[in-house]
């Protein structure tokens, strides 16, 4: 059982707070990905779980058992670092034997754990090689090898992709997701890539400023967030967001005098709010009969797949949207968008969520 | 609390304390050695600057009395006015330096070897050196004098280190000698590290020669000419072993300088004035003491913006 | 680059330089050749006054064999290594603890404790010298090898420590943070991690020290009487008085006592100036 429980958790380096009290809490076996932009306190956090960085006040559990005071190497957890921290002078079967032989584990049995991760990530042709001589996946790979012989019962990684080329990315991601999918272990993993986040998490938590924004599973995050910036943060290209004014009812009026009705709308709206609306949501309309509102096309990415308008609306706002790969609207010209209804955050002047169009119902 | 599930392990005090004492067990040696062999005799020293003592016998507590000689002694001024003819020539090392580094940084075949060649009075001591330069400038035979001789058709038995006018200059150009070359090797790493790109970059904002120098490229030599100045101020306040090997001090004393002077009157077969040498010493330690701080704080700024 | 390179300019530039490098080299080190070319010749020739002509013979063996008949040379150098070998090894070792502890461990008075070795290496040896001596006389090891080795390793240490910690700062600390993490205890690490790492900046060090104690002047006077204990530079200094003006012999004898830390640099040039020019690139 390795559930791992953060409450209140605060860090300070020097004077300045970095963590700002985190409550979190990871269950057996789940896969956690810390997500936030650069700076907010992702790896500190990280490294607070790891022991590698103090409390400075609060409390981190680790299968139930305080672990404020308990050194690192005791705590039952394995990190895999950004830089793979391999240790240049060994080879790899040294790199990923040393610690348990440091810590008095028997020939045998070290023998028999290398052997075990090597197999899993197919390291045998690689073990009498120094890191120099090994490819970035490869090292990737030795690095992870290592954490898995100490049989931890949480793994944490700290952007661990980041250094790999996208192809390679593709692949590790798949091969640590079946390694999570094999050892059942609690893993805790930072990144800065979207992609990441969605495709391994059960859980994605996002910081922001050494706060959590919100935490939920990586479906909820895109289609019920709670705020405007975790809104923005997740999903890529960005949410887009529109200034606009209630009118009467569940009505807001959009730049340029159209309006859009929400449907199913709870909260009462009042004065000026904002709406959210996802490139890949917003429709094309033929007639301005449709449209809610009419844009001009500043540049356009033809994709194949896909074609990306960059559009102006009438107040100035930059907007994208993500159309059909045979879009044949070309730059300057005017683009009539349709905002979907079902597809319509509305959030206050703070920034809180008043309405989560919910596309899936 | 007993029965409240699993007793935490007792653990170790050491396994508890690991992370607090490990560094200063790692320190202890060095510091010991260092505290005793260089701290500490620094205060004994200002500590014996307040004594009357022949090194052997008892110590007689004299107050500043040593200062109060010091002051009045003419040979005093001499060595202050030495050092202070070092320290500035010596800085001549570091333009010099760059000369010489500016025409090595090129990549024609064998450079390297010219580049080691150039190095070379670095290496060898500055007894050697002030053997070599001794004879270079030797009366009759030496080098010097010949090349007058050949130059001018006079100065065959010029006497550089028996001419109070010249010998100070004489000792210095031997020690610039060596320095010269420390600076260069300085110079050769910095420009070598200089990114490549930048420097065409800026000759495509049609910065040339001197003004290249200027605007581009001595602003990135400056870690490098930092340590210059360091090792060539420390370098010509420690001044002595070229004077005890070419002049002795002499003629009539005129080319000691502090640590010299400290030397004769404290250290040498003859010297017995403890007291008296303890305060010339702290006198140098004073002078010493600016630069110090001056490389100090600018290396602690260093440390913390890193 | 800077200057331009010399290919790059008119093909006459190039000539001109690559006709001036040698000439300039000869001018750099004329006083050195000079003495080089007097250890060679025979006395005669200085007799007569041929102090520049080509020397009237090749006088090698001769010289180089009576400077070690006829005087101390011999034993001197070999005081110089029994001198310098245990200083740089003691040096390097010292310093490797301390660079460890002040560039791997954070605590309160780190940075004092680094200045402190930075700050001491500074000093005069002037304002050492006394207490030194006094000290060494009291532990009855005035005019040994071991009174004179003592100190070089202690005084050696500031310079090493400020080496050796900024190279291990260098290192990635994930290295020793990962071990950390695996349970490896601080000495482990050290001892598996760190050291072999750092074995480039040992190499540096070593010869670097070696270089310094082996042209040590002041404390090899200060420190040392006997000619058991006395190393090349002292003994160079009464070598020349011995000889007065046969300078044949004298620069025979310089040639001698200069040797080794120039072998130790054409062997070593990498470390050598790596290790002299720490500092000069960053910042
Ligand atoms: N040892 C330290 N001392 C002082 N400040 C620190 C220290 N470590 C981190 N910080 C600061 O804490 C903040 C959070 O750093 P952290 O490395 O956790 O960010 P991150 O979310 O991992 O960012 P990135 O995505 O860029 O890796 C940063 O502003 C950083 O400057
Ligand atoms: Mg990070």
């Amino acid at each position: 059982m390795a559930t791992v429980t953060l409450k209140n958790a605060k860090k300070q380096f020097g004077a300045v707070e970095i963590i700002k009290g985190i409550d979190l809490s990871v269950a057996d076996g789940e896969f956690c990905v810390f997500v936030g932009p650069s700076g907010c306190g992702k790896s500190t956090l990280l490294r607070m779980i790891a022991g590698l960085e103090d409390f400075t006040s609060g409390s981190l559990q680790i299968g139930g058992k305080e672990m404020a005071k308990v050194e690192s190497a005791d705590r039952g957890v394995a990190m895999v670092f950004q830089s793979y921290a391999l240790y240049p002078h060994m080879t790899v079967k040294q790199n990923i034997g040393f610690g348990l032989k440091m810590t008095g584990h028997s020939l045998a049995d070290i023998e028999g754990r290398t052997k075990r991760a090597a197999d899993m990530l197919q390291l045998e042709p690689l073990l009498d090689r120094k890191p120099s001589q090994l490819s970035g996946g490869q090292r990737q790979r030795v690095a992870i090898g290592r954490a898995i012989v100490r049989n931890p019962e949480v793994f944490l990684f700290d952007e661990p992709l980041s250094n790999l080329d996208a192809a390679l990315r593709v692949q590790m991601r798949i091969q640590i997701g079946k390694l999570h999918h094999d050892l059942k272990a609690t893993m805790i993993y930072v990144t800065h890539d979207q992609v990441e986040a969605m495709t391994m998490a059960d859980k994605i938590v996002v910081l922001h400023a050494g706060r959590i924004e919100q935490v939920g599973s990586p479906l909820e995050l895109y289609h019920r967030p709670n705020n405007m910036f975790v809104a923005g943060f997740i999903g890529s290209p960005k949410m887009n967001f529109v200034n606009v004014e209630a009118g009467t009812g569940s009505s807001l009026k959009l730049p340029g005098g159209g309006t859009v009705k929400i449907d199913g709308m709870k909260a009462k709206l009042s004065g000026k709010l904002t709406l959210g609306i996802r490139p890949e949501h917003v429709e094309l309309a033929k007639k301005t009969a449709d449209a809610n509102v009419s844009t001009v096309v500043r540049a356009a990415e033809y994709l194949g797949s896909e074609t990306m308008f960059y559009v102006t609306l009438p107040d100035g706002t930059e907007a994208a949207v993500k159309a059909d790969g045979l879009a044949k609207t070309q730059v300057g010209d005017t683009l009539l968008l349709h905002f979907p209804p079902k597809a319509c955050h509305v959030f206050d002047p703070d920034g809180k969520t008043l309405h989560n169009g919910d596309l899936s119902k | 609390m007993a029965q409240t599930g699993v007793q935490p392990k007792p653990r170790g005090f050491w396994k508890t304390h690991q992370k607090t004492l490990a560094p200063w067990l790692f320190l202890a040696p060095g510091i010991a050695m260092f505290l005793l062999y260089v701290i500490f005799p620094i205060f004994e020293s200002i500590w014996i600057s307040f004594y009357q003592w022949d090194g052997l016998g008892p110590k007689t507590w004299v107050g500043l009395q040593n200062y109060r000689d010091l002051f009045a002694d003419d040979s005093f001024y001499t060595s202050l006015k030495n050092n202070l003819i070092w320290l500035v020539l010596y800085l001549l090392a570091i333009p010099m330096g760059l000369t010489v580094a500016l025409f090595l940084n090129q990549t024609v075949t064998g450079i390297r070897l010219y580049k080691s060649l150039f190095f070379f009075p670095f290496v060898i001591s500055q007894v050697v050196v002030g053997l070599i330069f001794t004879w270079f400038y030797a009366p009759d035979f030496g080098l010097l004098p010949k090349l007058l001789q050949a130059l001018t058709g006079s100065g065959k038995d010029f006497a550089v280190l028996a001419d109070e006018r010249y010998a100070t200059l004489g000792v210095i150009a031997a020690g610039l000698w060596p320095q010269t070359a420390y600076c260069m090797i300085l110079y050769l790493t910095g420009l070598n590290n200089i990114n490549p790109e930048q420097v065409e970059a800026a000759r495509m904002d049609n910065a040339k020669g001197l003004s290249m120098l200027w605007h581009i490229i001595l602003p990135q030599l400056r870690p490098a000419t930092f340590i210059a100045f360091v090792v060539t101020v420390i370098g010509a306040l420690r001044s002595f072993d070229l004077i005890s090997v070419m002049t002795l001090g002499g003629p009539y004393g005129s080319t000691r300088v502090l640590s010299y002077f400290m030397f004769e009157q404290a250290l040498s077969e003859y010297g017995t004035a403890m007291g008296y040498g303890a305060a010339i010493a702290v006198v140098l330690f004073a002078i010493m003491l600016v630069f110090i701080t001056i490389f100090i704080v600018r290396m602690l700024s260093q440390e913390r913006n890193s | 680059m800077f200057p331009r390179p010399i290919e790059k300019s008119a093909p006459w530039v190039g000539i001109a330089y690559k006709v001036f490098l040698p000439i300039a080299l000869i001018l750099w080190l004329l006083p050195l050749i000079g003495i080089a070319i007097t250890s060679v010749r025979p006395a005669s020739d200085l007799a007569s006054g041929n102090y520049f002509g080509m020397p009237s013979g090749f006088a090698f063996v001769e010289n180089y064999s009576s400077v070690f008949k006829n005087s101390n040379i011999g034993w001197y150098i070999l005081n110089s290594f029994r001198v310098t070998i245990p200083t740089v090894i003691g040096a390097v070792a010292l310093s490797c603890l301390t660079g460890y502890a002040l560039a791997v461990y954070k605590f309160k008075s780190n940075l004092f404790v680094f200045f402190l070795f930075v700050a001491g290496n500074f000093v005069p040896f002037q304002i050492l010298a006394i207490p030194v001596r006094d000290l060494t006389l009291k532990m009855g090891l005035y005019d040994t090898m071991t009174g004179l080795v003592l100190f070089h390793v202690a005084f050696q240490t500031g310079f090493c420590t400020l080496f050796m910690r900024n190279f291990m700062k260098a290192l990635p600390f994930a290295l020793i943070e990962s071990a950390r993490v695996e349970g490896v205890n601080e000495f482990k690490i050290f001892w598996h991690i760190v050291l072999p790492l750092v074995r480039p900046a040992m190499a540096a060090l070593a010869v670097l020290i070696f270089t310094f104690i082996w042209n040590d002047y002041f404390w090899a006077t200060v420190m040392a009487q006997s000619a058991d204990v006395r190393p090349v530079t002292a003994g160079m200094n009464e070598l020349k008085g011995q000889y007065k003006v046969a300078w044949e012999l004298i620069s025979a004898a310089a040639i001698v006592a200069a040797l080794p830390p120039v072998a130790m640099f054409f062997l070593m040039q990498k470390h050598f100036i790596a290790g002299l020019t720490l500092g000069a690139t960053k910042g």
